[in-house]
C-alpha cells in the first residue's frame, strides 16, 4: 500500500508539471504583422475537405491544396509581399494551431461567431454563403427545411457552426460530428444521417459532383456571423489584421469571390474527370511510405527508450524504480491521440516541433512504454538459475544481463514484440489528425478530391493487410532462428 | 596449514526466519568437504554464501585471505573466478552452444582471444567426454551430459575451489555415476571442493571431512568413518538411518 501511494504521488507530480508547462504564456505586444513580413511567409491553417472553399487536386499524382479559401489567401499573402505556406489539418485543430503559432491564420470557410470571436481575432467578412442541408435523391420531397428532421439524424462537421446549428435549432434530433465530410457524405448514403448541414456552396459542389446527392435550404435562425466566412487570427493580431482587411476590401469591392469559385468549379470537373483508384496511386504510395516511416522509427525508439524504462522499472534504487513506474503507468493510462495533441499543441508552445516529428515523437514514446512492460516481463521470465550461473563465472551484473538475460528474454518475448510492432503500423494512423499525411490522412484526401467513399477504404485496407502481413512472416522467420530446442 | 575458506559465526536471515545460526569451520587447500542434512537444513543457503550469491546477514567469510563480506561489486567478481560453482539444475545458459557457455567467462572475464578460449574449451570438454557435443545446444543434451558441460565450464576459470550444490539430485538414476567419476577425478588431482550431496557413497569414499547440517547449524563434523560409523549426534542418527533405509 504505501509503495501505491509512492508512485501515486510520482504521477501526480508528473501531471502537476505537465499543468504547469502548459500555462499560457503572457500575451506579447502586437508584432503580428512585422513578424510575418520578417519570416517572409504567411501560414494559412486549413482542413481541405470543404469544396469549393478548400479541397485537394491530383495533379500528376501530387496532391494540392486549392479552392476560393486558397486563392483569396494567395492574394493576401501577394499584397502583404510574403509567400504563402498551406498546412493542412483537421477542422478541431485549427484553432489550437492558430493558438500555439503553428499558422498566422486560419482560411477555411470559417464563420465568425461571437462565441470564436472570445479566442479569435477576424477579419472582415469575405463571403456571405448559406446554411443548406445536403439529403439522399432517393429521400426530395421528405425533407423541406431543418423542420423536416425533428427526432431525426443529421450529420455536421465537428467543431462547425453547422454543428451547433443542428444541436440548438432541430428538435429531437441527433447530430452526429465527424471530422471529415467525406465521412458525413458516407453516412448519409449509408442513412446513418438522413442530412448534412453544410454551407450552401459546398453543398452545391457535392451535388454538382454526385448524382446521389441534393441539397435543400436550412432555414435556420442565423445569428450574427453565422451566414459569413472570414479570416481567422490570434487574439491581439491588430495590426497584421488591419492590413489583412484592405486585401478583403479589394475582394469585396472587385466581386473576386465569383471568379474564384468559377476557379474552384474547374478545379472540380478536373477532379472528377479520372477518380479511378490507380489514379491516385500516388497518394497511396506517400501514405504507405509516411505510415512505414513512422513505424520503424518509432519501433526503433520504442525498443531503445523500452529498454531503459523496463530496466529503470526493475532497478533497486528507489528513484529510478519509481520514475519507471510513473512513465509506464501514465503513458499507458493516457490514450495516443492525446499524446499526440499534447506533443504538437503542448510541448509546441515552447518549441516548434513540425507535424510529422511530433508525431514521431508521440508514437515511440507511447511504444516505449508498452515495449518497457513487455521487456520487464521478458527479464523475469528468464530462470534466475541463469544469472547466478553467469555471476559465480565472475560475470559482472552487465556483462550478465547482455549475454544471458537479455538474449533469452528477447527470445521470449519476441512474439509480444512482433504484435506490438504489427500493432504500430495500424495505431500511428492517429497522427493523421495533427495532419502527417499517412495511409489515414491520404485515405481521406482520396475520397474528398473523388467523391468516392468506399472504394479508398477498400484500397487502404488492402495496404494495411500487406503491411502487416509481410512484417508478421519477417518477424515469424527470426522467431524461428531463435529457437534452439 | 593456511585455510582456503573460514567460516566465522555466519549467520542468514531470510525476513524473519533465521536460516543459518552462526556456522563456523574451514576449508584447507586440497580438502575435499561433503555437507549433507535433511533437506530445508540450509545447506544450498550455507553454500550460496561462501561466494556470495547470497548475501549473509551477520558473521565473515574469508576466502584466500580476503574478507568477502567486506568487499565491493567489482572486488568480489574478481574472487568469484576463483570459486567455480555446480548447480543441481545445471544452469547452462540456453542461449547457447556448449562450446559457447564454456568460453563466454573466458573470452568476458579473462579477456582470452577466441582461438585460445576456444583450444581451453575444447580440452575440457575432453576432459569431462563431451567434445562431439561442442556445437550442440543444451536442450539437445541428457541431464547427465549438461552437468558434465556445467563443471567444464566452472573448470575453464581455473579456480581455486569448486562449491558444487546437489550436483547429481536432478538426475535419473543411470547417470548419476557418469558426474560422480568426474567429481572423483577432480578431487583426485587435489581440487579442494565444498560438496552438498546426497549420495553418501561417493561422501565416504571422497571426502576428508564430512559436515552434518540440519536447522542451520552444524550438528556434526567428523572423517567420514566418525560420522557413518559412529556418529554421535541423534539428530544424524535419525538422518542415516532414514538414507540407508530408502
Ligand atoms: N530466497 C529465499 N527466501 C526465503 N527463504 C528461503 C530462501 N532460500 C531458502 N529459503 C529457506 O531457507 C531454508 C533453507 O533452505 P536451503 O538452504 O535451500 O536448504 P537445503 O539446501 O538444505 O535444502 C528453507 O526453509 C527455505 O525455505
Ligand atoms: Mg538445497
Amino acid at each position: 500500500m504505501k509503495k501505491f501511494f509512492v508512485w501515486l504521488s510520482l504521477v501526480l507530480g508528473l501531471i502537476v508539471t505537465l499543468a504547469g508547462i502548459s500555462a499560457q504564456p503572457a500575451q506579447a505586444a502586437d508584432n503580428s504583422l512585422a513578424r510575418v513580413k520578417e519570416k517572409g511567409t504567411l501560414v494559412m491553417g486549413t482542413s481541405p475537405d470543404y469544396p469549393p472553399y478548400e479541397f485537394l487536386v491530383n495533379r500528376n499524382g501530387k496532391e494540392r491544396v486549392v479552392g476560393m479559401d486558397v486563392d483569396i489567401a494567395k492574394k493576401i499573402a501577394k499584397d502583404l509581399g510574403v509567400k504563402l505556406v498551406i498546412k493542412q489539418m483537421s477542422f478541431d485543430s485549427l484553432l489550437v494551431a492558430l493558438e500555439t503559432n503553428k499558422v498566422d491564420m486560419v482560411v477555411s470557410g470559417m464563420s465568425p461567431t461571437p462565441a470564436r470571436e472570445k479566442s479569435v481575432d477576424f477579419s472582415k467578412v469575405y463571403y456571405k454563403g448559406g446554411q443548406s442541408i445536403l439529403i439522399n435523391k432517393t429521400d426530395k420531397g421528405l425533407y423541406h427545411d431543418k423542420n423536416s428532421f425533428i427526432n431525426k439524424a443529421v450529420g455536421a462537421q465537428t467543431g462547425s457552426i453547422q454543428y451547433s446549428l443542428g444541436k440548438k435549432q432541430i428538435k429531437n434530433s441527433t447530430v452526429k460530428g465527424l471530422d471529415k465530410i467525406s465521412d458525413l457524405i458516407l453516412a448519409l448514403k449509408s442513412h446513418k444521417v438522413e442530412g448534412v448541414i453544410m454551407e450552401k456552396p459546398s453543398a452545391q459542389a457535392y451535388v454538382d459532383n454526385d448524382k446521389s446527392l441534393t441539397m435543400i435550404n436550412g432555414n435556420f435562425n442565423l445569428g450574427k456571423g453565422e451566414n459569413d466566412t472570414a479570416i481567422g487570427f490570434r487574439k491581439g493580431s491588430t495590426s497584421l489584421v488591419n492590413e489583412v482587411n484592405k486585401s478583403v476590401d479589394q475582394i469585396d469591392k472587385q466581386d473576386l469571390t465569383k471568379d474564384y469559385l468559377k476557379d474552384a468549379g474547374s478545379y472540380m470537373k478536373t477532379n472528377t474527370h479520372n477518380t479511378t483508384m490507380w489514379h491516385y496511386a500516388g497518394y497511396f504510395a506517400k501514405g504507405v511510405g509516411y505510415t512505414l516511416l513512422i513505424t520503424v522509427i518509432s519501433v526503433f525508439f520504442g525498443i531503445l527508450l523500452g529498454i531503459i524504462f523496463a530496466l529503470m522499472r526493475l532497478s533497486k534504487n528507489k528513484l529510478l524504480h519509481g520514475l519507471g513506474v510513473a512513465y509506464i503507468e501514465f503513458v499507458r493510462g493516457t490514450p495516443l491521440m492525446i499524446q499526440v495533441m499534447f506533443v504538437y499543441f503542448g510541448i509546441g508552445l515552447f518549441i516548434n516541433i513540425p507535424a510529422l516529428t511530433s508525431g514521431i515523437i508521440a508514437v515511440s514514446l507511447n511504444s516505449a512504454a508498452y515495449v518497457a512492460e513487455i521487456i520487464r516481463g521478458g527479464i523475469n521470465s528468464v530462470a534466475k538459475g541463469q544469472t547466478e550461473a553467469a555471476r559465480s563465472l565472475g560475470l559482472s551484473n552487465t556483462q550478465t544481463f547482455r549475454s544471458v538475460v537479455f538474449p533469452q528474454a528477447l527470445k521470449n518475448i519476441w512474439p509480444a514484440l512482433g504484435n506490438e510492432f504489427v500493432s504500430l503500423i495500424k495505431e500511428s494512423s492517429i497522427v493523421s489528425i495533427i495532419g502527417v499525411t499517412d495511409l489515414i490522412y491520404q485515405l481521406k484526401a482520396v475520397q474528398t478530391a473523388t467523391y468516392k467513399g468506399v472504394a479508398p477504404i477498400i484500397v487502404a485496407m488492402i495496404l494495411y493487410f500487406i503491411m502487416t502481413f509481410s512484417l508478421s512472416k519477417v518477424l515469424n522467420h527470426y522467431e524461428r532462428s531463435m529457437r534452439h530446442d | 596449514m593456511t585455510d582456503m575458506i573460514k567460516i566465522e559465526d555466519l549467520s542468514k536471515k531470510f525476513g524473519d526466519t533465521e536460516v543459518l545460526k552462526g556456522l563456523n569451520g574451514s576449508v584447507s587447500k586440497g580438502q575435499v568437504i561433503c555437507v549433507i542434512g535433511p533437506s530445508g537444513g540450509g545447506k544450498s543457503t550455507f553454500l550460496r554464501c561462501l561466494n556470495l550469491l547470497e548475501k549473509p546477514t551477520s558473521g565473515k567469510v574469508t576466502f584466500e585471505s580476503n574478507e568477502l563480506t567486506a568487499l565491493n561489486e567489482t572486488q568480489l567478481n574478481e574472487l568469484r573466478e576463483k570459486m567455480g560453482m555446480v548447480f543441481q539444475s545445471f544452469n547452462l545458459f540456453a542461449n547457447m552452444t556448449v562450446i559457447e557457455n564454456v568460453k563466454l567467462a573466458l573470452v568476458k572475464v579473462k579477456n582470452m582471444s577466441d582461438d585460445e578460449a576456444n583450444k581451453l574449451a575444447l580440452s575440457l570438454l575432453d576432459q569431462v567426454g563431451l567434445q562431439e557435443k561442442a556445437d550442440a545446444y543444451p536442450a539437445s543434451l541428457s541431464g547427465g551430459q549438461q552437468q558434465r558441460v556445467a563443471i567444464a565450464r566452472a573448470l575453464a576459470m581455473n579456480p581455486d575451489v569448486m562449491l558444487f550444490d546437489e550436483p547429481t539430485s536432478a538426475l535419473d538414476p543411470e547417470m548419476v555415476g557418469e558426474v560422480l567419476k568426474v567429481m572423483q577425478d577432480l578431487a583426485n588431482d587435489g581440487m579442494t571442493m565444498v560438496v552438498v550431496t546426497h549420495e553418501m557413497g561417493f561422501a565416504k569414499n571422497v571426502a576428508d571431512q564430512v559436515w552434518f547440517m540440519d536447522g542451520g547449524v552444524f550438528a556434526e563434523k567428523g572423517t567420514p568413518e566418525q560420522i557413518f560409523e559412529h556418529p554421535k549426534n541423534d539428530r544424524t542418527k535419525d538422518f542415516l538411518a532414514k538414507i540407508l533405509e530408502a
